[in-house]
Protein backbone atom coordinates (compact mmCIF):
# COMPACT_ATOMS: atom_id res chain seq x y z
CA UNK A 1 0.00 0.00 0.00
CA UNK A 2 2.66 1.97 1.02
CA UNK A 3 4.45 1.39 -2.51
CA UNK A 4 1.38 2.65 -4.35
CA UNK A 5 1.60 5.69 -1.81
CA UNK A 6 5.18 5.93 -3.34
CA UNK A 7 4.69 5.35 -6.87
CA UNK A 8 1.67 6.44 -7.71
CA UNK A 9 0.21 8.96 -5.20
CA UNK A 10 -2.67 6.97 -4.60
CA UNK A 11 -4.59 8.95 -2.27
CA UNK A 12 -7.14 5.88 -1.95
CA UNK A 13 -3.86 3.85 -1.03
CA UNK A 14 -3.20 6.94 1.53
CA UNK A 15 -6.67 6.90 3.21
CA UNK A 16 -6.48 3.18 3.66
CA UNK A 17 -2.55 3.80 5.49
CA UNK A 18 -4.17 6.24 7.24
CA UNK A 19 -7.01 4.46 8.81
CA UNK A 20 -4.47 1.75 10.06
CA UNK A 21 -1.76 3.34 11.39
CA UNK A 22 -2.79 7.02 12.25
CA UNK A 23 -4.74 5.85 15.43
CA UNK A 24 -1.56 3.69 16.47
CA UNK A 25 0.42 6.27 15.67
CA UNK A 26 -1.69 8.67 18.62
CA UNK A 27 -1.91 5.72 20.91
CA UNK A 28 2.20 4.87 20.57
CA UNK A 29 2.60 8.63 21.78
CA UNK A 30 -0.09 9.21 24.01
CA UNK A 31 1.28 5.63 25.99
CA UNK A 32 5.13 7.57 25.65
CA UNK A 33 3.52 10.42 27.71
CA UNK A 34 2.18 13.05 25.12
CA UNK A 35 -0.47 15.17 25.65
CA UNK A 36 -3.61 13.88 23.65
CA UNK A 37 -4.15 17.05 21.67
CA UNK A 38 -0.49 17.27 21.08
CA UNK A 39 -0.58 12.92 20.21
CA UNK A 40 -3.50 13.93 17.45
CA UNK A 41 -1.61 16.61 15.95
CA UNK A 42 1.62 15.03 16.04
CA UNK A 43 -0.52 11.57 14.28
CA UNK A 44 -1.78 14.05 11.47
CA UNK A 45 1.76 15.34 10.98
CA UNK A 46 2.99 12.00 11.18
CA UNK A 47 0.99 10.77 8.31
CA UNK A 48 1.70 13.70 6.48
CA UNK A 49 5.63 13.05 6.56
CA UNK A 50 4.44 9.48 5.35
CA UNK A 51 2.87 11.13 1.96
CA UNK A 52 5.52 13.35 1.83
CA UNK A 53 8.46 11.01 2.12
CA UNK A 54 6.95 8.03 0.51
CA UNK A 55 9.64 7.78 -2.24
CA UNK A 56 11.86 7.40 0.46
CA UNK A 57 10.49 4.06 1.90
CA UNK A 58 12.27 1.01 1.00
CA UNK A 59 10.62 -2.32 1.51
CA UNK A 60 14.32 -4.45 1.50
CA UNK A 61 15.15 -2.15 4.50
CA UNK A 62 11.81 -2.15 6.87
CA UNK A 63 8.59 -3.14 6.66
CA UNK A 64 5.72 -0.25 6.23
CA UNK A 65 4.90 -0.53 10.24
CA UNK A 66 8.56 -0.12 10.98
CA UNK A 67 9.44 2.49 9.01
CA UNK A 68 6.23 4.56 10.20
CA UNK A 69 7.36 4.46 13.35
CA UNK A 70 11.11 5.60 12.94
CA UNK A 71 8.37 8.71 11.25
CA UNK A 72 6.80 9.03 14.36
CA UNK A 73 9.74 8.81 16.51
CA UNK A 74 11.44 11.88 14.58
CA UNK A 75 8.04 13.62 14.74
CA UNK A 76 8.25 13.27 18.59
CA UNK A 77 11.95 13.96 18.89
CA UNK A 78 11.81 17.28 17.05
CA UNK A 79 8.90 18.30 18.93
CA UNK A 80 11.06 18.03 22.15
CA UNK A 81 13.97 19.56 21.36
CA UNK A 82 14.47 22.73 19.43
CA UNK A 83 18.10 22.14 18.34
CA UNK A 84 18.94 19.98 15.60
CA UNK A 85 18.98 16.25 16.43
CA UNK A 86 21.52 14.53 14.89
CA UNK A 87 20.14 11.16 13.11
CA UNK A 88 21.86 8.69 10.40
CA UNK A 89 20.39 8.42 7.19
CA UNK A 90 19.58 4.65 6.98
CA UNK A 91 20.14 5.30 2.73
CA UNK A 92 23.39 6.89 3.27
CA UNK A 93 25.15 4.71 0.20
CA UNK A 94 28.83 5.83 1.85
CA UNK A 95 28.59 3.40 4.71
CA UNK A 96 31.58 2.21 5.78
CA UNK A 97 32.34 -0.69 5.15
CA UNK A 98 29.35 -1.23 3.03
CA UNK A 99 26.02 -2.71 4.19
CA UNK A 100 25.86 -6.07 2.13
CA UNK A 101 23.64 -5.65 -1.57
CA UNK A 102 20.09 -6.12 -0.35
CA UNK A 103 19.59 -8.16 -3.31
CA UNK A 104 15.98 -10.48 -2.35
CA UNK A 105 16.08 -9.19 1.30
CA UNK A 106 12.22 -7.62 1.02
CA UNK A 107 11.59 -11.50 1.83
CA UNK A 108 14.27 -11.73 4.27
CA UNK A 109 12.87 -8.46 5.67
CA UNK A 110 9.67 -9.67 6.21
CA UNK A 111 10.93 -12.65 7.31
CA UNK A 112 12.80 -11.26 10.56
CA UNK A 113 10.04 -8.70 11.34
CA UNK A 114 7.43 -11.86 11.19
CA UNK A 115 9.85 -13.48 13.62
CA UNK A 116 10.68 -10.47 16.05
CA UNK A 117 7.07 -10.23 16.28
CA UNK A 118 6.33 -13.54 17.31
CA UNK A 119 9.55 -13.20 19.74
CA UNK A 120 8.21 -10.03 21.36
CA UNK A 121 4.81 -11.53 22.48
CA UNK A 122 6.72 -14.16 23.90
CA UNK A 123 8.62 -12.32 26.06
CA UNK A 124 7.65 -12.72 29.66
CA UNK A 125 5.38 -9.87 30.81
CA UNK A 126 7.52 -8.16 33.27
CA UNK A 127 10.39 -7.57 30.02
CA UNK A 128 7.81 -7.48 27.83
CA UNK A 129 6.40 -4.07 29.84
CA UNK A 130 10.29 -3.02 29.98
CA UNK A 131 10.81 -2.79 26.28
CA UNK A 132 7.36 -1.25 25.54
CA UNK A 133 8.26 1.75 27.78
CA UNK A 134 11.49 1.65 27.05
CA UNK A 135 10.18 2.11 23.16
CA UNK A 136 7.51 4.55 23.96
CA UNK A 137 8.34 6.49 26.68
CA UNK A 138 10.09 9.71 26.17
CA UNK A 139 11.96 9.41 29.89
CA UNK A 140 15.01 8.32 30.20
CA UNK A 141 15.65 4.69 31.90
CA UNK A 142 16.13 6.39 35.16
CA UNK A 143 12.46 7.89 35.47
CA UNK A 144 10.89 4.57 34.10
CA UNK A 145 12.61 3.06 37.21
CA UNK A 146 11.03 5.97 39.17
CA UNK A 147 7.98 5.17 37.55
CA UNK A 148 7.75 1.47 38.04
CA UNK A 149 9.75 1.93 41.46
CA UNK A 150 11.87 -0.38 40.89
CA UNK A 151 16.34 0.28 40.89
CA UNK A 152 17.43 1.67 37.67
CA UNK A 153 19.46 -1.86 37.49
CA UNK A 154 16.80 -4.12 37.34
CA UNK A 155 15.46 -1.91 34.20
CA UNK A 156 18.96 -1.99 32.66
CA UNK A 157 19.24 -5.82 33.74
CA UNK A 158 15.57 -6.55 32.31
CA UNK A 159 16.32 -4.79 29.32
CA UNK A 160 19.50 -6.76 28.71
CA UNK A 161 17.56 -10.06 29.75
CA UNK A 162 15.17 -8.95 27.01
CA UNK A 163 17.31 -8.14 24.31
CA UNK A 164 19.27 -11.68 24.61
CA UNK A 165 15.74 -13.30 24.88
CA UNK A 166 15.29 -12.15 21.44
CA UNK A 167 18.18 -12.75 20.12
CA UNK A 168 18.16 -16.27 21.17
CA UNK A 169 14.53 -16.30 19.72
CA UNK A 170 15.95 -15.12 16.59
CA UNK A 171 18.30 -18.01 16.59
CA UNK A 172 21.44 -14.79 16.62
CA UNK A 173 25.02 -16.38 17.55
CA UNK A 174 25.97 -13.10 19.19
CA UNK B 1 38.49 -2.25 8.88
CA UNK B 2 37.56 -4.65 11.94
CA UNK B 3 35.17 -2.60 14.57
CA UNK B 4 35.83 -4.66 18.51
CA UNK B 5 34.69 -2.33 20.36
CA UNK B 6 30.68 -1.71 20.09
CA UNK B 7 28.00 0.35 21.97
CA UNK B 8 26.01 -1.63 24.81
CA UNK B 9 22.60 -2.87 23.75
CA UNK B 10 20.80 -0.63 25.95
CA UNK B 11 22.55 2.26 24.71
CA UNK B 12 21.40 1.49 21.05
CA UNK B 13 17.80 0.98 21.67
CA UNK B 14 17.84 4.26 23.67
CA UNK B 15 19.46 5.74 20.11
CA UNK B 16 16.66 3.99 18.37
CA UNK B 17 13.94 4.46 21.16
CA UNK B 18 14.33 8.53 20.14
CA UNK B 19 15.76 9.36 23.88
CA UNK B 20 18.81 10.22 23.58
CA UNK B 21 20.29 13.62 24.07
CA UNK B 22 22.25 15.22 20.56
CA UNK B 23 25.44 14.78 21.53
CA UNK B 24 24.99 11.34 22.66
CA UNK B 25 22.72 10.92 19.63
CA UNK B 26 25.84 12.19 17.17
CA UNK B 27 28.09 9.90 18.50
CA UNK B 28 26.13 6.72 18.38
CA UNK B 29 25.14 8.47 14.42
CA UNK B 30 28.47 8.42 13.85
CA UNK B 31 29.29 5.00 15.50
CA UNK B 32 26.34 3.97 13.26
CA UNK B 33 28.16 4.82 10.25
CA UNK B 34 31.37 3.16 10.78
CA UNK B 35 29.73 -0.19 11.60
CA UNK B 36 27.55 -2.68 9.79
CA UNK B 37 26.76 -4.96 12.75
CA UNK B 38 25.73 -2.18 14.56
CA UNK B 39 23.32 -0.78 11.80
CA UNK B 40 22.08 -4.53 11.55
CA UNK B 41 20.82 -4.64 15.25
CA UNK B 42 19.50 -1.36 15.18
CA UNK B 43 17.66 -2.26 12.12
CA UNK B 44 16.17 -5.08 14.65
CA UNK B 45 15.76 -2.25 17.21
CA UNK B 46 13.66 -0.63 14.89
CA UNK B 47 11.80 -3.35 14.01
CA UNK B 48 11.05 -3.78 17.56
CA UNK B 49 9.30 -0.44 17.51
CA UNK B 50 7.47 -1.26 13.90
CA UNK B 51 6.23 -4.39 15.71
CA UNK B 52 4.81 -2.22 18.97
CA UNK B 53 3.62 0.13 16.96
CA UNK B 54 1.40 -2.31 14.72
CA UNK B 55 0.36 -4.11 17.65
CA UNK B 56 -0.74 -0.63 19.82
CA UNK B 57 -4.39 -0.68 20.53
CA UNK B 58 -5.65 2.24 18.14
CA UNK B 59 -6.57 5.45 19.83
CA UNK B 60 -9.76 6.95 17.50
CA UNK B 61 -8.27 10.25 16.04
CA UNK B 62 -11.00 13.06 15.60
CA UNK B 63 -13.62 12.94 13.22
CA UNK B 64 -12.36 15.40 10.65
CA UNK B 65 -8.26 14.11 10.99
CA UNK B 66 -8.31 12.28 7.21
CA UNK B 67 -10.05 14.97 5.61
CA UNK B 68 -7.74 17.76 7.07
CA UNK B 69 -5.20 15.64 6.17
CA UNK B 70 -5.81 15.19 2.75
CA UNK B 71 -6.74 18.81 2.26
CA UNK B 72 -3.12 19.21 2.77
CA UNK B 73 -1.36 16.67 0.73
CA UNK B 74 1.23 18.51 -1.47
CA UNK B 75 3.39 17.28 -4.03
CA UNK B 76 5.80 14.78 -2.16
CA UNK B 77 9.50 15.45 -1.77
CA UNK B 78 12.22 13.55 -4.49
CA UNK B 79 13.90 11.23 -2.95
CA UNK B 80 16.67 12.95 -0.53
CA UNK B 81 20.15 11.35 -1.16
CA UNK B 82 23.34 11.76 1.39
CA UNK B 83 26.03 13.27 -0.36
CA UNK B 84 29.13 11.67 -0.58
CA UNK B 85 32.09 13.22 1.55
CA UNK B 86 35.74 13.79 0.11
CA UNK B 87 37.49 12.44 2.92
CA UNK B 88 35.18 10.04 4.27
CA UNK B 89 33.69 12.30 7.31
CA UNK B 90 30.65 9.91 8.35
CA UNK B 91 27.79 12.21 7.32
CA UNK B 92 26.07 12.90 10.59
CA UNK B 93 29.09 13.67 11.71
CA UNK B 94 29.72 16.20 8.80
CA UNK B 95 26.01 17.25 8.76
CA UNK B 96 26.45 18.71 12.13
CA UNK B 97 29.79 20.75 11.28
CA UNK B 98 28.50 21.76 8.13
CA UNK B 99 31.76 20.29 6.56
CA UNK B 100 34.33 17.82 6.43
CA UNK B 101 36.70 16.90 9.14
CA UNK B 102 39.90 18.30 7.16
CA UNK B 103 38.16 21.76 7.14
CA UNK B 104 37.99 21.81 10.75
CA UNK B 105 39.93 24.60 12.75
CA UNK B 106 41.77 22.99 15.74
CA UNK B 107 42.65 24.73 19.17
CA UNK B 108 45.73 23.42 20.04
CA UNK B 109 46.65 21.75 23.85
CA UNK B 110 50.25 22.18 23.71
CA UNK B 111 52.21 20.67 20.94
CA UNK B 112 51.09 17.62 20.09
CA UNK B 113 47.39 17.71 20.97
CA UNK B 114 44.37 19.73 19.36
CA UNK B 115 40.72 19.90 20.02
CA UNK B 116 37.31 21.99 19.28
CA UNK B 117 34.50 21.88 21.56
CA UNK B 118 31.27 21.02 19.60
CA UNK B 119 28.47 21.45 22.01
CA UNK B 120 28.06 22.48 25.69
CA UNK B 121 24.95 21.72 28.04
CA UNK B 122 25.06 21.49 31.73
CA UNK B 123 28.02 18.93 32.38
CA UNK B 124 27.53 17.27 29.31
CA UNK B 125 30.27 17.78 26.62
CA UNK B 126 31.12 16.65 22.99
CA UNK B 127 34.52 17.46 21.61
CA UNK B 128 36.84 16.39 18.29
CA UNK B 129 40.26 15.23 19.30
CA UNK B 130 43.52 15.11 17.56
CA UNK B 131 46.63 13.44 19.34
CA UNK B 132 50.08 13.10 17.12
CA UNK B 133 51.31 9.71 16.53
CA UNK B 134 52.65 8.63 20.11
CA UNK B 135 50.88 11.15 22.28
CA UNK B 136 49.99 10.36 25.52
CA UNK B 137 47.07 11.52 27.21
CA UNK B 138 48.21 11.24 30.77
CA UNK B 139 46.15 8.94 33.35
CA UNK B 140 43.21 9.89 34.00
CA UNK B 141 39.77 8.70 35.12
CA UNK B 142 36.34 9.82 34.46
CA UNK B 143 33.77 11.86 37.01
CA UNK B 144 31.00 10.20 35.14
CA UNK B 145 30.52 8.41 31.19
CA UNK B 146 32.94 9.27 28.43
CA UNK B 147 31.97 7.60 25.28
CA UNK B 148 34.67 8.00 22.46
CA UNK B 149 34.59 7.11 18.49
CA UNK B 150 38.11 7.20 16.89
CA UNK B 151 37.30 8.58 13.52
CA UNK B 152 41.19 8.40 12.41
CA UNK B 153 44.37 6.44 13.70
CA UNK B 154 43.55 4.70 16.53
CA UNK B 155 44.87 4.44 20.20
CA UNK B 156 45.95 1.91 23.13
CA UNK B 157 45.26 1.97 26.64
CA UNK B 158 44.60 -0.42 29.65
CA UNK B 159 42.04 -2.13 28.36
CA UNK B 160 42.74 -2.45 24.79
CA UNK B 161 43.37 -1.34 21.13
CA UNK B 162 41.12 1.30 19.78
CA UNK B 163 40.91 1.82 15.95
CA UNK B 164 38.61 3.34 13.23
CA UNK B 165 35.37 3.04 14.15
CA UNK B 166 35.82 1.51 17.18
CA UNK B 167 33.38 2.81 20.29
CA UNK B 168 34.79 2.94 23.99
CA UNK B 169 32.68 3.54 27.40
CA UNK B 170 34.93 4.82 29.97
CA UNK B 171 33.32 5.54 33.25
CA UNK B 172 34.56 5.99 36.99
CA UNK B 173 36.22 2.55 37.21
CA UNK B 174 38.24 3.24 34.27
CA UNK B 175 41.77 4.85 34.78
CA UNK B 176 43.21 4.84 31.71
CA UNK B 177 46.47 6.78 29.69
CA UNK B 178 45.51 6.41 25.88
CA UNK B 179 48.64 6.79 23.80
CA UNK B 180 47.71 7.65 20.26
CA UNK B 181 49.29 4.52 17.74
CA UNK B 182 52.24 5.41 15.85
CA UNK B 183 51.79 6.07 12.05
CA UNK B 184 49.21 8.54 11.53
CA UNK B 185 47.20 11.60 14.11
CA UNK B 186 44.49 10.01 15.68
CA UNK B 187 41.15 11.63 15.65
CA UNK B 188 38.59 10.96 17.68
CA UNK B 189 34.82 12.41 18.43
CA UNK B 190 34.16 12.44 22.36
CA UNK B 191 31.21 12.68 24.84
CA UNK B 192 31.83 13.08 28.60
CA UNK B 193 29.30 13.74 31.10
CA UNK B 194 31.06 15.58 34.16
CA UNK B 195 34.88 15.75 32.82
CA UNK B 196 38.15 14.13 33.71
CA UNK B 197 39.92 13.78 36.77
CA UNK B 198 43.98 13.64 35.98
CA UNK B 199 46.21 12.38 38.12
CA UNK B 200 48.99 14.94 37.77
CA UNK B 201 48.07 17.95 39.59
CA UNK B 202 49.49 20.23 36.63
CA UNK B 203 47.13 18.75 34.44
CA UNK B 204 44.50 19.09 36.57
CA UNK B 205 44.64 22.67 36.22
CA UNK B 206 45.54 22.57 32.88
CA UNK B 207 42.35 20.30 32.15
CA UNK B 208 40.17 22.96 34.04
CA UNK B 209 41.60 26.12 32.21
CA UNK B 210 40.48 24.78 29.15
CA UNK B 211 37.06 23.47 30.09
CA UNK B 212 37.73 19.36 29.86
Amino acid sequence: MLRRVAAFQDRQAFQELFAHFAPRIKAYLVRGGTASQQAEDLAQEAMLAVWRKAAQFDSNRASAATWIFTIARNLRIDMHRRERHPRFDPADPFFMPDSPDPADSALQTRQREHQLRKAIQALPPDQFRIVMLSFFSEKPHSQIAAELDIPLGTVKSRIRLAMMRLKTLLGDES
Amino acid sequence: MTIRHHPKDSLRLAYVAGQMDPATALIMATHLSLCAQCRAAAADDECIGGALLEGAEPMPLRSDALARVMARLGAPEAIHRTEPSADGTPAPLRAFLGHELSCVRWRRLGPRLGYVTLYRRGSLAMRLLRGAPGTEVGQHTHRGTEYTVVLRGGYSDESGNYGPGDFQIASADLTHNPVADVGEDCINLAVTDGGLQFRSRVQNVVASLFGF
